[in-house]
């Protein structure tokens, strides 16, 4: 069999067939498709015509970039780079300034409607007071002008999906996702986390190579083969939160011991992503596998309302809740206990004191009122 | 002659009025029942002070499948505020008549060693009436904080993911889980005072009998007006 192009490329790289294969199968288990399904995958990316992207960087760490040039396994990367057509990237492109800026507008241009915008980080929606000017231009501007004329929009990390640090309360250049800042925009598929895991913008673009649709979305338009379950549901150290085994404190015999993080204000329950099985550089670890609780990174407004990363429950007015509430909700239900058997002496005295109440007061059931008896109660009112 | 015959000289001025349900006693068991067993749950839930076997597992399961029970009657005693009898109806919980209102500010000048005499009423005074539907309004957020946490647990694809629009709304999972928590503890105060006040209403003010929402039966004394 003749070699295509890209096994060439790949192999001038030093990554064989049997790399590639693998590479493949490994999407196809991440996409939750049948063994199969790698055959097909890998006859996809050999033979399609490779996407277009551009990728548009903004109020960002360039993270994204790092998580995804880094990751661990190099052969991700390097296939990708070598499937697509990156025509438009400000941390890896060679071209600076205006040539640069040019290749951008050119791709918008010459492919409108067919290229795929990356965006990493989020979009000042204070335009006037100059945050995230690139080229004499507003961030806002050529969101607008690249994401509105691409056949699709993959807001790449936090930032891009939800706002994320930018957008943290207060908000000084009042950041907006992608969602906010371009209205309307089309195909858009939000890949969360901080920074969004390599592995799974890979698997992203090979679902829409192989079987040329996007794939199906949650809530957030979040890819359910990357964010369907939670991270709570899938870790590892699940049986342990099921029996119980707590750790209480950093390094002590339960942290050692591997122990679930619940205690130390792990978001796992409330965070949605595929870290425990896909994990971070290559499978190497995650986060909660070398004992650090989820910050719940892949959420609208983590900053916001995970924090304290370390506390269970948020705070109240800067007042730890997860240590608080409980003392002050029984002391609360104290206090009233209290009171009723307070106000219960009161009745007491009340009573003492000839103030009958009104069943032992013969007179009121004189007079006037005894002759409306008859017609007082029925025995089934309805 | 007096219309009830009654033997017992005590009921001879009494006159017996079916207050009470089979729906609402049902309805008040259930949920006394299924609050006793969603608050040790949930205490252990939020504050899991023992480990081993299975114990957090088992008793999630046992939260979550009392947490059908509960929302079930919660949402049959909101139904029955419509079809059932006026006592039992939402005019009696939510004091919107004028008569509502005054049975409202007589009970609270009653209990406040203001007023000399209870109030005249029936089912419930205008102060416990309005308390009931507030603590109800606390059981639909106990429900919907509780869904909200619940519907990321659900498997791909579930329905119970549409609970998901509830999340924004309070401002995150987190706050959720809060605000399900203070939950907790606003139901436990209203359950400790909710009880002092049917033994005062039973005792002192001779207007309901504990186990009225047993049989259904309350006895009046007569010339009590039907006024509430
Ligand atoms: C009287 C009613 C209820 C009480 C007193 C109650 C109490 C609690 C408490 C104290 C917690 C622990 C919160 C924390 O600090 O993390 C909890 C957790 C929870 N409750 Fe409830 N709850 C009630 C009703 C419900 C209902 C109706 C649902 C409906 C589905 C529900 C579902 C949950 C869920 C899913 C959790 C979180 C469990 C986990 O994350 O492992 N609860 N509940
Ligand atoms: S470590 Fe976190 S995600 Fe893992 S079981 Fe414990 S609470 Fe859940
Ligand atoms: S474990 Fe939690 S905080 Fe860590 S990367 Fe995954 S979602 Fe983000």
């Amino acid at each position: 069999m003749a070699q295509t192009r890209l096994m060439q490329d790949l192999e001038r790289q030093g990554i064989s067939r049997r790399d590639f294969l693998a590479f493949c199968a490994s999407m196809a288990a991440l996409l939750g498709l049948p063994k199969a399904a790698a055959g097909a995958i890998a006859q996809a990316v050999e033979t399609e015509k490779r996407p277009i992207l551009v990728w548009l960087e903004f109020q960002d760490c360039a993270g994204n970039t790092e998580s995804f040039l880094r990751s661990g396994h190099p052969t991700v990367a390097e296939l990708l780079l070598d499937t697509i057509s990156l025509n438009y990237h400000e941390t890896l492109m060679v071209a600076a300034g205006e040539q640069a800026e040019s290749a951008l507008e050119d791709t918008v241009a010459k492919h409108k409607g067919e290229y795929v915008a990356l965006v990493e980080g989020a979009i000042p929606g204070d335009i006037d007071s100059g945050y995230c000017t690139i080229g004499g231009r507003s961030a806002l501007d050529i969101a607008r002008e690249v994401c509105g004329s691409a056949a699709a929009t993959v807001a790449v990390g936090t930032c891009a999906t939800f706002g994320g640090l930018p957008a943290a309360h207060p908000n000084p250049t009042r950041a907006l996702s992608v969602a906010d800042a371009v209205p309307g925009v089309k195909n858009l598929i939000n890949m969360s986390a901080c920074p969004a895991n390599a592995e799974n913008i890979a698997a992203l673009i090979v679902y829409y190579l192989t079987i040329k649709r996007w794939p199906p979305l949650d809530q957030y338009r979040r890819p359910l083969f990357a964010y369907g379950v939670s991270i709570h549901d899938g870790c590892e150290r699940r049986a342990h939160f099921d029996s119980g085994q707590f750790v209480e404190a950093w390094g002590d015999e339960a942290h050692r011991h591997g122990y679930c993080l619940y205690q130390m204000g792990c978001k796992g329950p409330a965070t949605s992503q595929n870290c425990p099985n896909v994990q971070w550089n290559g499978h190497t670890n995650w986060p909660i596998g070398c004992g650090h609780p989820c910050i719940g990174c892949a959420e609208p407004n983590f900053w916001d309302v995970m924090t304290p990363f370390y506390q269970r429950l948020p705070d109240v007015e800067g007042i730890d809740s997860s240590k608080w509430l409980d003392p002050v909700g029984l002391g609360l239900t104290g206090v009233v206990a209290a009171g009723a058997v307070a106000h219960g002496v009161g009745e007491v005295l009340r009573y003492r004191r000839g103030h009958r109440p009104p069943a032992d007061d013969k007179t009121r059931t004189q007079g006037k009122e005894r002759e409306a008896d008859a017609s007082d109660h029925e025995e089934n009112p309805k | 002659m007096n219309a009830v015959p009654e033997e017992d000289p005590l009921r001879v001025n009494l006159h017996r009025v079916y207050v009470w349900e089979l729906p609402v006693r049902l309805a008040h068991w259930l949920l006394f029942f299924s609050i006793v067993i969603l608050s040790a749950t949930g205490y252990y839930i939020g504050n899991p002070f023992f480990g081993g076997g299975l114990a957090m597992a088992r008793v999630r399961e046992v939260h979550l499948y009392t947490s059908i029970v509960f929302a079930l009657c919660v949402l049959a005693r909101v139904y029955w505020a419509f079809a059932g009898n006026r006592y039992a109806r939402w005019s009696d919980l939510i004091p919107a008549s004028r008569d509502r209102l005054r049975s409202l500010w007589a009970s609270l000048r009653f209990y406040a060693f203001l007023g000399r005499e209870p109030d005249e009423y029936v089912g419930h005074n205008g102060l416990a009436g309005l308390t009931y539907a507030v603590i109800f309004c606390v059981y639909f957020l106990m429900i919907a904080t509780g869904l909200a946490l619940y519907q990321v647990y659900a498997p791909v694809g579930s329905p119970l993911h549409a609970f998901a629009f509830l999340i924004p709304l309070v401002d995150g999972l987190q706050m959720a889980r809060l605000i399900h928590h203070i939950g907790m503890w606003a139901i436990l105060v209203f359950a400790v005072a909710h009880v002092y006040f049917a033994v005062l209403s039973s005792t002192v003010e001779h207007v309901g009998i504990i186990d009225s929402i047993l049989s259904g039966f309350k006895y009046m004394p007569r010339g009590r007006r039907r006024r509430i």
